[in-house]
């Protein structure tokens, strides 16, 4: 652990637009291009700020959505009443949409710790769904003879650390090989899919079926639920808590600092004599674990068992962690939003209208588009008004 | 083509030019978009938007050449959307590559969605009407020719549209002055704009080609292959033509090579995985033995260490992922 630099480095802390912090590109010129174009220091932007783009981008992809739709001949005001009656309608939806908010918020953090420290992890998906296997194969094959409790300690733990390991690989990968991360971890992701079904076609099959899929937990392994005949279960608030501690760490110690540092502006790291390299692998392995989690709360929390097909909640992380501004806090705002959106497509689907549930990607796919176009149009507008001063 | 008097070798060799078609399509416009500096990680997405478009412009009208063209224009679409976002508003290029895919999977569940109800409300099948596909060429004298007549004279017409395309690529990025700006583009774009070229007008322009491209790479899988639509027909290949392109080292050749590699691995993963249950040897009852999806898998792992083998001596362009800003 290296000592903070007494006074710290005049850097860009990665929380303006672009978005992303500047150690972030794939080419070699990402460093000198910063400093050749002779940016002035950037500030980070106001808190309402950042939460009127999000917002303004959710309004704006809801209403695109919805009007394409109201085009093609279905009720606008119908199909807006039964998204919001499926997403917030009553307690046990507002209990649904909670817990589908939470592997979104766990990936969302493994996708925005990540980035935010200029590592491209786009391999939370694997690194969801390794944590899943694991998690399973402790809670339905390998338990040791122990009370449930500690079994269940013991699959979180597996999930967590199947996760993390996954991510190690990309790491390794390009710490020893120079396989950029993006890219691996691209691949990884497909590897891991196949080597999930691999396993769920084979030891951790369950008796009697020919399906890729496990057996089904004993209730004893299950998370408590908060509130009866719902899935809002434990993980949930274990997971904002999380997101809190997270946000913690990143704006208040020594060791996020240095992580922001690192992504946005290595050079800058480097100089104040700090171990970008460590960082890395930590920050790699931090990610990892979110994901893993993601995966062990899925399995014991809502699913109970697991099959090949076990959702894309790694791959969503990526736009939660945008739309959340890659701020932990943010994304837990962001998680809760996609995931009322996920609950409320559902209700919509299984309604009279019977729409797609998959115009909820489409919401978000716009969303993220629109609030990359807003916040980089913003930031322009404010360097422009600062230079003219 | 019948299979039976082919040999095997030359089953999984056409076997593996019907897989790499599409991603040296794609490939070919990712390669020219990276060289420009600008990298699209949802060109899996455009693909995959390409073959949603395809398929019910040819399901609606019963035209091939509709459905290929819809195909086109969806990645035209795709690709000016992207670049909208990341050349003229100058956003990240990775996560607007992640919003593309996010879109293309929304888009075409939604619209296959939407298509199947109709259909069947309207008592439609929704299968492809014949002759609204493409057949693949097979001249009788090609037969004649050993080997590369069965292997490369029975392909669809967007395999040789595709070769054109990465020849024409390949002679214009070494021997024309658009080549030198595309190279230029990527290395040094304050150079470009002290010329006079306009980085994010070329930019946008090397983008839509790319979509297009890639639009017709999903028109390729739909309306060609396989006349059907599945929601996860792309299966990953967009991500695996990033990979490619590294592997290539942004060469066309490399690219090239890499997607014919990539699939006569997989090709000769599929012809092992029904091989092992009908021949029998040694070797094919100790494979019989290992899990298919393990072969789904080799692919990828290939892919992994090609990249892990070749990574290190493979310098990119300068700018890749950049935004360019006066």
């Amino acid at each position: 652990m290296t000592q903070p630099p007494s006074t710290p480095p005049p850097v860009n802390l990665g929380d303006s637009s672009p978005l992303l912090p500047d150690g972030f590109a794939m080419g070699d010129a990402s460093s000198s291009a910063s400093s050749e174009a002779e940016q002035p220091i950037r500030r980070p932007p106001r808190a309402w700020f950042t939460a009127i783009i999000p917002i303004l981008a959710s309004v704006l992809a809801l209403t695109l959505v919805v009007g394409g739709l109201s085009l093609l001949g279905y009720p606008a005001w119908g199909l807006v009443r039964r998204w919001v009656h499926g997403a917030v309608g009553n307690h046990i939806q507002i209990a649904a949409s909670l817990a589908s908010a939470c592997p979104l918020l766990l990936t969302g953090l493994a996708v925005g710790v990540a980035f935010k420290s200029g590592v491209l992890n786009i391999g939370a998906q694997g690194q969801y769904l390794l944590g899943a296997v694991a998690s399973v194969a402790i809670a339905t094959r390998f338990a040791p003879p122990l009370p449930p409790p500690v079994i269940v300690l013991l699959s979180i733990v597996a999930g967590i650390t199947a996760g993390a390991l996954w991510a190690g690989v990309a790491w390794a990968l390009e710490r020893y090989r120079s396989v950029p991360i993006v890219l691996s971890t691209i691949l990884l992701n497909f590897v891991a899919a196949y080597l999930a079904t691999t396993l769920l076609h084979g030891v951790l099959q369950a008796k009697g079926t020919s399906a890729p899929q496990s057996a089904e937990l004993g209730p004893g392994l299950w998370l408590p639920v908060l509130i009866k005949y719902t899935n809002l279960h434990v993980g949930v608030p274990i997971a904002f808590g999380l997101a809190v501690i997270a946000w913690f760490v990143l704006r208040r110690t020594t060791f996020g600092f240095e992580m922001l540092v690192t992504g946005a502006n290595p050079q800058a790291a480097a100089l104040a004599g700090m171990a970008i390299g460590r960082r890395r692998a930590q920050v790699m392995l931090i990610s990892g674990a979110f994901a893993g989690l993601a995966g062990a709360f899925q399995v014991l929390g809502v699913a109970h068992f697991m099959t090949s097909s076990f959702g894309n909640y790694g791959y969503a992380g990526i736009a939660v962690a945008l739309l959340g501004w890659l701020d932990p806090l943010g994304i837990a705002a962001a998680a809760l939003f996609f995931g009322a959106l996920d609950t409320g497509a559902q209700i919509v689907e299984e309604s009279s209208l019977g729409l797609p549930h998959n115009m909820a990607d489409v919401v978000k796919a716009i969303v993220i588009l629109v609030t990359l176009l807003l916040a980089g149009w913003a930031a322009r507008h404010r360097l422009k008004q600062r230079q003219g001063d | 083509m019948s299979t039976a008097h082919v040999s095997l070798f030359t089953f999984i060799s056409r076997q593996a030019v019907l897989a790499a078609a599409p991603m040296i399509l794609a490939g070919t416009g990712e390669l020219l978009a990276e060289t420009a500096g600008v990298i699209n990680i949802g060109i899996e997405g455009v693909m995959l938007l390409g073959c949603i478009s395809a398929y019910l412009a040819a399901a609606t009208t019963g035209s091939g050449a509709l459905g290929l063209l819809a195909a086109i224009a969806a990645g035209l679409i795709a690709g000016s959307l992207f670049a909208l976002v990341t050349v003229i508003g100058r956003a990240d290029q990775i996560v607007a590559g992640a919003a593309m895919n996010l879109l293309a999977v929304g888009v075409s569940g939604s619209a296959w969605m939407l298509f199947q109800n109709a259909r069947a409300n309207a008592n439609l099948p929704t299968s492809l009407p014949l002759g609204a596909g493409f057949a693949a060429f097979s001249p009788a004298w090609a037969d004649h020719l050993p080997y590369f007549g069965p292997v490369l004279l029975h392909q669809y017409g967007l395999f040789y549209a595709a070769v054109l395309l990465a020849i024409l690529a390949a002679i214009a990025l070494r021997y024309t002055r658009a080549g030198v700006i595309l190279r230029a583009l990527g290395d040094s774009p304050e150079a470009c704009e002290a010329a006079g070229v306009g980085v994010k007008r070329w930019r946008f322009g090397v983008l839509l080609l790319a979509g297009a491209c890639a639009g017709a790479a999903g028109a390729y899988l739909s309306i060609m292959r396989t006349h059907t639509f599945a929601s996860d027909m792309t299966g990953g290949q967009g991500f695996v033509v990033l990979a490619l392109v590294i592997f290539g080292r942004w060469r066309v050749w490399g690219l090239v090579a890499g997607c014919l590699l990539f699939g006569a691995v997989n090709s000769l993963q599929q012809s092992l995985q029904t091989l092992r249950y009908t021949q029998h040897s040694a070797i094919m009852h100790a494979l019989a033995t290992l899990p298919f999806e393990l072969f789904q898998m080799l692919p990828y792992v290939v892919a992994l260490v090609a990249l892990a083998i070749l990574s290190r001596s493979a310098p990119g362009p300068r700018f890749l992922g950049i935004p360019w800003q006066k």
